[in-house]
């Protein structure tokens, strides 16, 4: 069963992502949670999501470290990070490719796009 | 809403470890099934005892267990969940339905600024189509001239034949006069919207309005009947609100442009009625230079620096006394020297401009030549701006084809010669090449002037340009 974790600090951020991709639920698709980075790298390990969203600030390890220990650390490259980053606050795009991030959002995110884009990455 | 899904719910930790706790401390065993009657939770023995678990009166799964009362506190328990997850996805579905409007809000504030006043009607009926369901959505706006509702763009289609002229009386009409938006779900029923086509049965109309004047009305509508609600006209007003400061400033800045771009022509105009000689040259020279850059490929912003620099590129005449500028005879090197200060003259004329600035190049430097012979800083080759070098050309042409109080002007065909005689010496080849682009696409061509050879003439491109 194909799964995608969703790691916000934000609540309502993880419950709207959560909802965005509900429909997905429905063709089989496992959604995960975690609250913090360390909560995420644990889920990642034990669950293997083909899908990750991965908010940047986050307790406990941030975004990029997390990224870092699953690809580079870990060698877990087929597992696909999403970073997800405040608007306004300018992404690190030089972290971005030195943690091996494969793609980042901006939130407020686009509820469609997001969507059409999990679709497109778990090739549903 | 989607019907509830028992099983999702059983499935999360604290909800099983919930159960699990409660059958061990209560001493009872249970099982829970879904309506279809698949075991979701418990091994399931054969109990008859069970009580249903309902969402909205409807049965979404049943609890068994062996006798009713042991059971009864933990269903209401279940129930009770259940309610409260319901309620969640519901505030969670709404609160994403907002959240996807915020979204479109930002990039539409974000964008919209950035259009011309069709761009605009155009990009608010995408949002409004993403957002709120219509089969057609129109942006109409008064026209200056007639007064009349005018239909600027439209999505859809469908029901936009003609009815787009019609709705002018009908409720787009009413909307216009009264400023105030309107859901009609019911159009058939409703006597303002007799003129609507039969395709027709709900509609959201709402004015767009700017500074308390109304410009024009937006409306979605639906070819099968709909229930259009507050929260829709609430959203779509908020967009045309939106489109509508940015259609004012479009207007706004379109008219200012205009203003410019007058006073501008009115400058180049000023200049030319000092040399009636040249009558109709910064006119023609505009043309064809706008005419050899659609064969470069060159940016719409270069463009509009072009033609500007086209019309003023003779700007610094105003500098050169009548006597020199109207001389009909051949210059002295003294008054030649003085003609090439046109050149500087204008630059020092724009430099006062801001907006004019970026077009100093083109016109300083027009009289420049490829091979470096020109004036007045004797640039060579890809130095000079490729405005200047577009206008060399340009200006060139104009005057050996045009007639002189002093001497005919060369015929069509002679010029042309003499063209490709001075590419890569006065002009820039890729420039001439262009130039002979349009002669056969016909957008430059002889027109009806009859021209007379000049025969002693065997340097044109020189002695005729000043």
């Amino acid at each position: 069963m194909p799964a995608i974790l969703i790691a916000d600090d934000e609540q309502h951020i993880r419950m709207l992502i959560e909802q965005t991709l509900e429909s997905l639920e429905d063709e089989g698709v496992d959604i995960l949670t975690a609250q913090n980075g360390e909560e995420a790298l644990e889920t990642i390990k034990e669950k293997r999501p083909e899908l990750v969203f991965l908010d940047v600030m986050m307790p406990k390890m941030n975004g990029f470290d997390v990224c870092n220990t699953v690809k580079n650390t870990l060698g877990m490259k087929e597992v696909y990070i999403i970073m997800l980053t405040a608007k306004g606050q300018e992404f690190d795009k030089e972290k971005g490719a030195e943690s091996g991030c494969d793609l980042y959002i901006t939130k407020p995110f686009s509820p469609k796009e997001l969507k059409s884009k999990a679709r497109e990455i778990l090739g549903l | 809403m989607a019907i509830f899904n028992l099983k999702k719910l059983l499935l999360k930790k604290d909800i099983t470890k919930l159960i699990e706790g409660l059958t061990v401390s209560m001493g009872v065993d249970v099982c829970i099934k879904d309506s279809a009657g698949t075991m979701l939770y418990g091994t399931g023995g054969d109990y008859l005892s069970g009580l249903p678990i309902t969402v909205d009166g409807k049965t979404v799964g049943w609890i068994y267990g062996e006798n009713v009362s042991k059971i009864a506190a933990m269903a209401s328990l279940l129930n009770y969940i259940v309610g409260a997850e319901v309620q969640k996805k519901a505030l969670a579905a709404e609160t994403l339905n907002k959240y996807s409007e915020l979204t479109m809000l930002y990039d539409f504030v974000e964008k919209v600024n950035a259009f011309n006043v069709k761009e605009i009607a155009e990009f608010l009926i995408k949002h409004v189509s993403e957002q709120i369901r219509a089969d057609n959505v129109s942006v109409m706006l008064t026209d200056e001239i007639t007064g009349m509702l005018k239909l600027v763009a439209e999505s859809g289609g469908e029901s936009g034949n003609g009815g787009a002229q019609m709705s002018a009386f009908g409720i787009a009409g009413v909307v216009m006069h009264s400023g105030k938006a309107e859901i009609i779900n019911d159009c058939r029923s409703d006597p303002r919207c007799a003129m609507e086509t039969g395709s027709v049965s709900s509609l959201i109309c709402s004015p767009i309005k700017a500074k308390e004047k109304a410009l024009g009305i937006v409306m979605a509508s639906t070819i099968e009947p709909f229930n259009y609600t507050a929260d829709d006209l609430n959203f779509f007003c908020t967009l045309v609100s939106q489109a509508a400061f940015a259609m004012d400033n479009a207007r706004l800045y379109e008219s200012l442009k205009e203003a410019f771009i007058k006073t501008v022509y009115t400058l180049a105009e000023t200049i030319e009625k000092r040399d009636p000689y040249t009558g109709g040259h910064t006119k023609r020279v505009k043309e064809y230079s706008v005419a050899i850059s659609a064969n470069l490929g060159i940016s719409a912003g270069d463009k509009e620096r072009l033609e500007l620099a086209a019309v003023l590129h003779d700007i610094g005449k105003i500098g050169v006394s009548d006597n020199v500028l109207r001389k009909t005879a051949k210059l002295t090197d003294e008054e030649f020297e003085e003609i090439k200060t046109h050149t500087t003259c204008g630059r020092d004329i724009l430099s006062y401009i801001e907006e004019l600035k970026g077009i100093i190049p083109g016109v300083k430097s027009h009289h420049e030549r490829f091979d470096g012979r020109g004036y007045p800083d004797k640039l060579k080759g890809l130095e000079i701006d490729l405005i200047a070098r577009i206008i060399a050309v340009a200006d060139t042409f104009d005057a050996m084809t045009s007639d002189r109080p002093y001497r005919k002007g060369l015929p069509f065909g002679t010029a042309l010669q003499e063209l490709r005689k001075c590419s890569g010496t006065q002009f820039d080849p890729t420039v001439v090449e262009a130039f002979f682009k349009a002669v056969d696409n016909n957008k430059i061509n002889p027109e009806n002037q009859e021209k007379i050879i000049r025969g002693d003439n065997n340097d044109a491109c020189n002695s005729d340009s000043r």
